[in-house]
């Protein structure tokens, strides 16, 4: 008893160093620990980022807005810490184009850049900006282009974006049912994440015949990655085959297995019977 | 053949393996009733055998480091050959193995064959089946994806419910405040190695004790007659009984190859149904996943904590219905085992299971 209250206290003696060598802080972010519980314009951009692609993909409020989120105080929002708090609307396209800079160079050549400050767009009048979701084409629609411009110019665009954009959307959906099942996707996703942030780069010029001639380009490279699922797709098939086979296979045993008991059951049980009449004689 | 025969009769000579076998398989009898929920056992330890065999093979290729486990996973899944298949194996074969684990014991326990002179037998089988829970646990950490992360977080966290030692015993189990590289360091350790030595040795005192007194002979049909007192150690016989091989063996190679079959039906067909998104996804102590449930067996205990409004009840309550089931033989200590004369037995098992049932169900939609 005391030997084995002895190994007990030693192997608790083992372990506690190391839990207390182990002991990691998680980083905390300032600006939503303090913002969340604000009411009205200080802290519906919190309420709004949660769920946004932004937040899925890690992008928090510093790393637009400048700031430290590690300090608790007023100094994290200082200019000294590099916060840059509220852009004015000419500032948007330079906040946002700060990581797409592709978009931002397109933007700023196509029409809706040359008229930033004069009532043309910038980012957040079709994006929106905490809540921002992944662009999709819906984005140009009638109601949104109309109260600028006639819709006729943004349909055509948008016309000649949708076939490639549906191959896209078909092709991240089965690579998301591969990924579902174990596969390694992470090179058909970067392919295809790369391809369509170039892609709806292509918008941004609002120059149709651009669009136009440039699609071809893009169909052959999703062609390659499509090639690359149907590969892995066949494997499957083929995986399927063998794994039908042994499913079989075992299932005709316990068929035979099942078959062999109940011979032998019906067995047992006439043995049983003349068992019986043996006595009675 | 000659030479086979030579080769057997060399080592028979010596070890007297016919003799054995003879003993063991052919003039080894069983109850004539006996029926197939008896080969649930046979059943468990095949798809075991399964969980170590595909258990060493995982052993080779991953890496139990925090930087380095989900890649090695991955690489299993995609670069080593049929690792795919040795990896869904395992994984889903843990889910079979609890679910025939928990058919075996809940057949044990409707035909009351922990009562006396099978104390031991069931004890030793109840703590099979906590390690199985703990294997899972602990292996359930080990791919380090976003799934095993959070689903040991959450698990892990129920400790610090326990009143006073809650915290430190925490801080033991996970190496730290937050699960981390030596939560990973303990759980791989505890999964390869400490548990599967307790395993083994309690597995061996089961059969031990199964084949020591004998099967127990089931509580059903005219002939069966209660158990009478006996002061003394006795095995069970049965002399008018059926031959192990092969009348039996032949329904325990069915029934082995029926949860076989579902095992390589759900693995080539179905894997998703065991292994959600987050499984596929890296550990991110930063991002927690919007749904993270643990595994269908610990839904019922998951759903119990979030039914008290105070966590420390919740795991008194499983306490104490552990610790009754582990000494039930000690507390129901009648002689009866015919469920048609135990109306209020057979009212507590099916409110039991209809209880687990429904309490997994509850919580996996909740």
């Amino acid at each position: 008893m005391k030997n084995s209250f002895l190994l007990l206290l030693f192997a608790l003696l083992f372990l506690f160093p190391c839990a207390v060598e182990a002991q990691q802080d998680a980083p905390a972010s300032s600006c939503i620990g303090c913002h969340s519980g604000m009411q009205g314009r200080l802290g519906e951009p919190v309420e709004q980022w949660q769920g946004s692609i932004h937040q899925e993909n890690g992008i928090s409020c510093s790393s637009c807005h400048g700031g430290d989120p590690t300090l608790f105080t007023m100094e994290a929002m200082s200019p000294e810490k590099g916060f840059l708090g509220v852009p004015s609307n000419e500032e948007i396209p330079e906040f946002c184009g700060s990581c797409h800079v592709g978009v931002l160079e397109d933007y700023i050549k196509s029409a809706h850049g040359q008229a930033l400050g004069e009532g043309g767009p910038q980012c957040v009048i079709c994006h929106g900006n905490h809540s921002v979701k992944t662009a999709t084409l819906e984005l140009i629609n009638q109601e949104s282009c109309t109260q600028c411009h006639e819709y006729g110019r943004a349909g055509e665009i948008k016309e000649a974006l949708a076939e490639t954009d549906q191959i896209i959307l078909n092709l991240e959906d089965d690579i998301q049912t591969l990924h579902r099942i174990g596969i390694a996707t992470d090179e058909m996703k970067g392919k295809i994440f790369s391809i369509r942030n170039q892609f709806h780069r292509l918008f941004h010029t609002v120059d149709v015949q651009k669009v136009r001639n440039e699609t071809e380009d893009f169909q052959l490279r999703l062609q390659e990655v499509r090639t690359q699922v149907e590969e892995v797709r066949s494997e499957l098939t083929d995986r399927k085959v063998i794994g039908a086979a042994a499913t079989a296979l075992l299932l005709l045993a316990a068929v035979l297995g099942w078959i062999l008991r109940r011979t032998y059951k019906k067995d047992e049980e006439q043995g049983r019977v003349r068992k019986t009449k043996e006595q009675v004689r | 053949m000659a030479i086979n025969k030579k080769i057997i009769d060399y080592i028979d000579l010596r070890l007297g393996i016919r003799d054995l076998l003879q003993k063991n398989l052919t003039e080894y009898l069983l109850p004539r009733n006996i029926n197939i929920w008896y080969s649930l056992g046979a059943a468990t330890i095949a798809l075991f055998a399964v969980q170590f065999i595909t258990g060493i093979f995982l052993l080779i290729y991953y890496i139990p480091n925090t930087e380095q486990a989900f890649a090695s996973v991955q690489a299993i899944m995609n670069e080593i050959p049929y690792g795919w298949l040795i990896r869904y194996l395992h994984a889903i074969g843990a889910n079979v193995v609890v679910l025939v684990l928990l058919l075996h014991m809940l057949s044990a326990l409707f035909m009351s064959a922990y009562k006396r002179p099978r104390e031991f037998t069931w004890l030793f089988g109840f703590l099979i089946f906590m390690v199985t829970l703990g294997m899972c646990l602990t292996g359930y950490l080990l791919p380090w994806s976003q799934l095993s992360y959070w689903a040991t977080t959450v698990a892990t966290d129920t400790m610090n419910a326990v009143p006073l030692i809650g915290e430190p015993l925490l801080q033991v189990l996970r190496g730290g405040s937050a699960v981390g590289q030596y939560t990973l360091g303990r759980f791989f350790a505890l999964h390869v190695m400490g548990l599967p030595l307790i395993f083994g040795l309690l597995v061996s005192a089961h059969l031990f004790c199964v084949r020591r007194i004998g099967v127990s002979r089931p509580p059903f049909g005219p002939d069966y007659r209660p158990w009478e007192p006996n002061d003394e150690f006795q095995h069970e016989e049965y002399p008018d009984g059926i031959p192990f091989f092969p009348n039996y063996t032949a329904e325990e190679v069915a029934v082995i190859a029926f949860f076989l079959a579902l095992t390589t039906g759900i693995t080539y067909f179905a894997p998703w149904i065991f292994l959600p998104s987050d499984a596929f996804t890296p550990a991110d102590p930063f991002v927690t996943p919007e749904h993270i449930k643990p595994e269908w067996y610990f839904l019922a205990s998951y759903q119990i904590l979030k039914v008290f409004p105070n966590e420390f009840f919740g795991i008194l309550v499983q306490g104490v219905i552990i610790t009754f089931l582990l000494f039930l033989p000690w507390i129901d200590r009648t002689h009866e085992r015919r469920p048609a004369k135990r109306p209020i037995f057979v009212a507590l098992f099916v409110l039991g299971v209809v209880g687990f049932v429904g309490l997994t169900i509850w919580g996996h939609f909740s």
